[in-house]
């Protein structure tokens, strides 16, 4: 659906987008995590023929983004980070617009319109103008002109950036719902790691510029190894026999030790229990994106919001 | 892509009227001028250098330009507006030919310095204006008015693609109000004293404009090849101004 071959951008002499390639198969969720500034926006805007390419290659559904730009913008829809609504037109007039400019007949545009905002909950406030809605409805009217022309490939640039816990997860059922019911090719960026292993069947991750990794998210995180159990003891001299005999390490605190499963966690309590140790917390962790993360570059990813 | 300009044209017309303070001070202010330049210059006009022509009919021109200039600003402003809330954007993201999305904003520019032209004629009217050469001169008069009108919206139409501020924006159509001086604005170019300025004159297309305008307003008799000249002025500047800003189009995303 989507095949990238080392796709560049560059600003003056600064590779903000360096030799990137993946491809995004028919009917998937495909999420590009990284922190801000990672050039994740660029993608999309190069992916979306609204900037130009510096070097490498693009195409979506077969049509060359370069050269068929065109056929591109009929196939995809997109919702930027900042939504793209003129607050002086009615959401009704905006979505009308809309299809006329996709080509449709002023009645069937009328008929869609008034499709998509009830879709999105807007049917109330359809003939408002659109400068007098709150940042939420700003937000579903914005979706629903991402959808008037019924596209197959949907980009979605932070779709929930900023937005409360409670706004993310209305966000996240609405993607989901597009993809199942409609078949809907999603690629949507992120900077949240939570909302990539969720939501997403694959994972790229960028950073500055980079792909660094690529699958899905137990195959990321299978990249960083295994489970580890975090014990914090009562005792100074306790714990550091205890970090001993299991082999662990001390980090921030936390004694951390390597896992197999049950079987470590069953050698600890009984460590524990035999030793009259006091354990004041004991966690099972698993391998999560944060750890590949902090694997693949060094350094410890930043959420932003 | 004529359907699409017509939609978009529609779209930023409704979007001016819906936001009046966009364009009623210019035509107070284009109206006004010709007020003030008729009741402080008119004498000048029983030099024999003028032939007996009515100082009214001569400085009408230099009304509808300046007019032009001051409100054709008006569509760059929109433009920069349109940038800054996204939906230019999402504009671009329409399969919509990159000429159509910028005439659209240019053309509803040009309707609304036609408007304006109209009331200017209005306000001739009641001070006494007559057209020697009769309606002829008053529909000729409006072809050069849109044209240079579309002209000048195209400037700031490209200009507020390629800053993308509305204050540069602003600033680029200020940059044009000079040339509206350095030209034959108050007297003919017979009356000019200065070389300079009669180079100026000379190499300033607004000159062609305003003097294309006189060659159907002046006399009875119509001046085609003056009038030609303005025309031809006029419709490169157009033709070069909607390239200008569909080449910036591309790219033109909120910074």
């Amino acid at each position: 659906m989507i095949e990238v071959d080392r796709l560049t951008k560059e600003y003056n002499g600064k590779k903000v987008v360096d030799q990137i390639s993946f491809h995004v198969d028919k009917g998937e969720i495909f999420a590009f995590l990284g922190p801000n500034g990672a050039g994740k926006s660029t993608t999309v805007q190069m992916l979306t023929t609204l900037i130009a390419v510096s070097s490498g290659s693009a195409t979506i559904n077969q049509y060359d983004i370069q050269r068929n730009q065109k056929d591109v913008r009929l196939q995809i829809g997109v919702a930027l980070q900042e939504t793209g609504i003129d607050n002086d037109l009615t959401g009704e007039e905006l979505l009308v617009l809309q299809g006329k400019l996709f080509g449709f007949s002023k009645d069937k545009a009328v008929e869609r319109a008034v499709e998509l905002l009830e879709l999105v909950g807007l049917s109330a406030d359809g003939k408002r103008r659109a400068g007098t809605y709150s940042g939420g409805m700003k937000r579903r009217l914005d979706l629903a002109l991402t959808l008037v022309h019924q596209p197959t490939v949907l980009f979605l640039d932070e779709p929930t950036t900023g937005l409360d816990p409670a706004s993310r997860q209305q966000i996240w059922t609405e993607v989901r719902r597009l993809n199942e019911e409609y078949g809907t090719t999603i690629f949507l960026t992120t900077q949240y790691l939570e909302e990539a292993d969720q939501l997403a069947d694959r994972i790229a991750i960028i950073n500055d510029g980079k792909l660094i990794a690529e699958g899905t998210a137990a195959e990321l995180k299978a990249l960083n190894g295994t489970e580890r159990i975090e014990v914090v003891l009562e005792g100074e001299q306790s714990s550091e026999a205890f970090r001993q005999a299991f082999d662990g390490r001390i980090e921030k605190g936390l004694i951390i030790l390597p896992s197999n499963g049950t079987e470590t966690l069953k050698q600890v309590v009984r460590y524990l229990d035999e030793q009259h140790v006091t354990a004041r917390s004991l966690v099972v962790k698993q391998p999560s994106l944060d750890d590949v993360f902090i694997q693949l570059t060094g350094q410890a990813y930043k959420e932003e919001s | 892509m004529w359907r699409e300009t017509l939609i978009l044209t529609k779209r930023s017309l409704l979007v001016t009227l819906r936001n009046p303070f966009s364009f009623i001070p210019n035509l107070i202010i284009s109206v006004f001028f010709l007020l003030v330049y008729t009741s402080g210059l008119s004498g000048i006009s029983s030099l024999p250098q003028f032939g007996g022509v009515d100082y009214l009919n001569f400085i009408l021109p230099v009304s509808i330009v300046s007019g032009a200039v001051g409100g054709a600003g008006g569509a760059g402003q929109a433009l920069v507006k349109d940038i800054e809330s996204g939906y230019f954007a999402r504009l671009l993201l329409t399969p919509v030919s990159r000429t159509s999305i910028v005439l659209g904003p240019m053309l509803a520019g040009m309707l609304q310095l036609f408007v304006q032209t109209l009331l200017i004629f209005g306000m001739g009217f009641l001070l006494g204006l007559s057209i020697p050469a009769g309606i002829s001169g008053f529909f000729l008069t409006i072809v050069l008015a849109l044209g240079f009108g579309l002209a000048f919206a195209g400037y700031s139409v490209g200009v507020a693609l390629k800053t993308r501020n509305a204050q540069a924006a602003q600033a680029g159509t200020l940059l044009f109000f000079p040339l509206i001086f350095l030209s034959t604005t108050f007297v003919p170019k017979e009356l000019i004293e200065a070389e300079w300025l009669k180079i100026a004159a000379t190499l300033n297309p607004t000159t062609y404009i305003m003097e294309g305008m006189r060659a159907v307003l002046l006399r009875e008799t119509i001046d085609w090849s003056v009038y030609t000249q303005g025309v031809i002025v006029a419709a490169v500047l157009s033709i070069a101004m909607v390239v200008f800003a569909a080449l910036n189009a591309r790219g033109a995303l909120k910074k």
